[in-house]
């Protein structure tokens, strides 16, 4: 989803810690870049008067990254 | 005597092209690069409003603007927060972090909008309009305009321009038309003008005023600066996007327009990093050249750098002007927010324009929630299917004002879906995991504060899945307690 914010995640990284006390399976690597990339992204917006297209990218990448194509088809099942 | 600081950066000409620093474009900056001669930084894109200790304040992104700071070029700052119409104080002081940023980038000037974006609610609570719009062009607006101009150059101590705005709605009998209010201003504040090309563009394309006219109208010999961008259509409007190239006709404009313009210093091209992928860097690069190449065909001309020069008008203790522009324009503000936060007519009679602000406030909106709160609206698009998440989102922003902050936005959506949990949970049992730890790093960053959380699976797992557009389905239960916390 880098695509959707092509901007290097700022270094906010450093201001949140992540741990877990006990011994588990579990990535903290992995787990510390979703943190930034969260983190990166909680300012104000730039200077436009156009459309923000953030939520259609995630809907299109979620919805099938491959086909764009909705799988409503999981509307209503149990997904997690 | 020694310099002062930045003196070396004061260019002795006219600075020339350039463009708006995101650190994605930090690669057309680097030593060695001639593609860009001054930068342009919207400084509360760095910012973020934080509440540690209970007080909202603003904090920087200090390791951005080191960055920005560090690259040897001139820079402007160019306001994106604290438009020049606004008939309400921002709420939370930010003219210390404004300081700071004219200190650390010693701009040549710095700029804003002739727009606005708060007002004063029902209660007398201050709240975001949600976006840039357009003031009611009449006499009151350049009043308060000018005030504002007054007061904003008096706290930075720099020469100040503002920004000829797009504006999406119809010409009204009672306004001045587009050209005349710029000059208004202009004569009203004493202040040069960032010439948004793109705007006027875009205004003449919508139906108002055509650029010629604008053109005619202001006084070229104030024109500090030129804004260029592209845009993209919608509903029957063209948007400025800052998404695209600059229109052909457009950059035919632009060079039969720079040898009318003897006081412009910069050439700023306007492109937001999230359509960079679809330009591509060495789109950005075609176009600076491009940009280069009109400048260096101007005639020659002598420029002057503007000084700021304290005005009697603008010296402190001065009221800038009158109270009572700004009690007469707030009531006209808030009719047309009021306006794009009800249902609309769709009566013949209905300006088109509204329900194009109408749906990019609500684009900006959602927008704000999936960059902040990625994994839980992933999860609801799996769990709920397209329009069902929409109508849920479209309920939200029905229910609640914007927030210009994407974190506070995502705070309060948050706490909204949580009260949602018992009718969603049954359909995602996972959500209130992954809703509780994003909720958790945005409190953490807001306010300081830490938060337990505990999992029944493995969180990288889960979240790299979400991250994936998959849907979490075969995750081995499991328990883990996290801990996020201030680092």
């Amino acid at each position: 989803m880098s695509e959707l914010n092509p901007q290097p995640l700022p270094p906010f990284a450093d201001r949140v810690r992540v741990h877990v006390p006990q011994a588990a399976l579990y990535d903290l690597a992995k787990m510390n870049k979703i943190t930034a990339n969260v983190l990166g992204r909680l300012g104000c917006g730039g200077c436009h008067s156009g459309r923000i297209l953030d939520y259609v990218a995630l809907d299109e990448f979620v919805v099938n990254p491959v086909t764009l194509e909705p799988h409503e088809v999981l509307a209503g099942r149990q997904v997690g | 005597m020694p310099s002062p600081p930045g003196a070396r950066l004061l260019p002795p000409e006219a600075p020339g092209v350039g463009l708006v620093w995101w650190p994605a474009l930090a690669p057309l900056v680097a030593p060695g690069t001639d593609l860009v001669s001054v930068l342009e930084v919207e400084p509360q894109a760095f910012w973020e409003l934080v509440a540690h200790g209970g007080q909202p304040h603003y904090r920087a992104n200090e390791a951005l603007f080191e960055q920005v700071a560090a690259v040897q070029l001139p820079k402007l700052l160019h306001g994106v927060g604290h438009p020049f119409c606004n008939a309400a104080e921002d709420p939370v002081d930010p003219w210390p972090l404004w300081r700071q940023a004219v200190e650390r980038l010693n701009p040549l000037w710095v700029s804003e909008h002739l727009s606005f974006n708060r007002t004063t609610g029902p209660q007398g609570r201050v709240e975001s309009a949600g976006f840039l719009l357009p003031p009611p062009q009449t006499c009151v607006a350049v009043r308060q305009a000018a005030r504002n101009i007054r007061l904003f150059r008096q706290r930075l101590q720099r020469p100040v321009a503002f920004e000829t705005g797009v504006h999406y709605l119809r010409p009204q009998a009672d306004e001045m038309g587009d050209g005349e209010f710029f000059v208004a201003v202009s004569k009203a504040a004493d202040a040069d003008l960032l010439l948004d090309l793109h705007n006027l563009w875009c205004n003449e394309r919508n139906g108002r005023c055509s650029v010629e006219a604008v053109l005619e109208a202001l006084p070229l010999h104030r024109v500090r600066e030129l804004h260029l961008a592209g845009g993209m259509q919608e509903r029957g409007f063209w948007l400025d996007a800052h998404s695209a190239a600059v229109p052909q006709p457009l950059m035919e404009l632009t060079e039969r327009l720079l040898p009318r313009l003897p006081a412009l210093g910069a050439l700023i091209f306007e492109l937001l990093p999230e359509h960079l992928p679809a330009v591509g860097l060495d789109g950005v690069q075609r176009q600076l050249e491009q940009l280069q190449a009109l400048w260096g065909r101007r005639p020659p001309m002598r420029w002057t750098l503007p000084v700021f020069r304290p005005q009697a008008a603008d010296a402190p203790g001065q009221d800038f002007g009158d109270e009572e522009a700004a009690l007469a324009l707030a009531p006209q503000l808030r009719r047309l927010v009021d306006a794009l936060s009800a249902p609309l007519s769709s009566s013949a009679g209905a300006d088109p324009g509204l329900r194009v602000l109408q749906g990019l406030i609500a684009d900006f909106r959602r927008g704000a929630l999936a960059r902040t709160l990625r994994h839980t609206l992933s999860l609801l698009l799996l769990g709920l299917g397209r329009q069902e998440t929409s109508a849920l989102l479209d309920e939200y922003i029905h229910a609640f004002a914007p927030e210009p902050f994407a974190a506070i936005e995502a705070e309060q959506f948050c706490q909204w879906l949580q009260g949602l949990l018992p009718r969603l949970r049954g359909r995602m049992p996972l959500l209130a995991e992954v809703l509780a730890f994003e909720q958790a790093l945005v409190r953490v960053t807001r306010h300081g504060t830490a938060s337990t959380l505990q999992w029944s699976v493995d969180p990288s797992a889960l979240l790299g899945l979400l991250a994936a557009g998959q849907a979490p389905a075969g995750l081995a239960p499991q328990s883990v307690t996290m801990v996020l916390e201030a680092g």
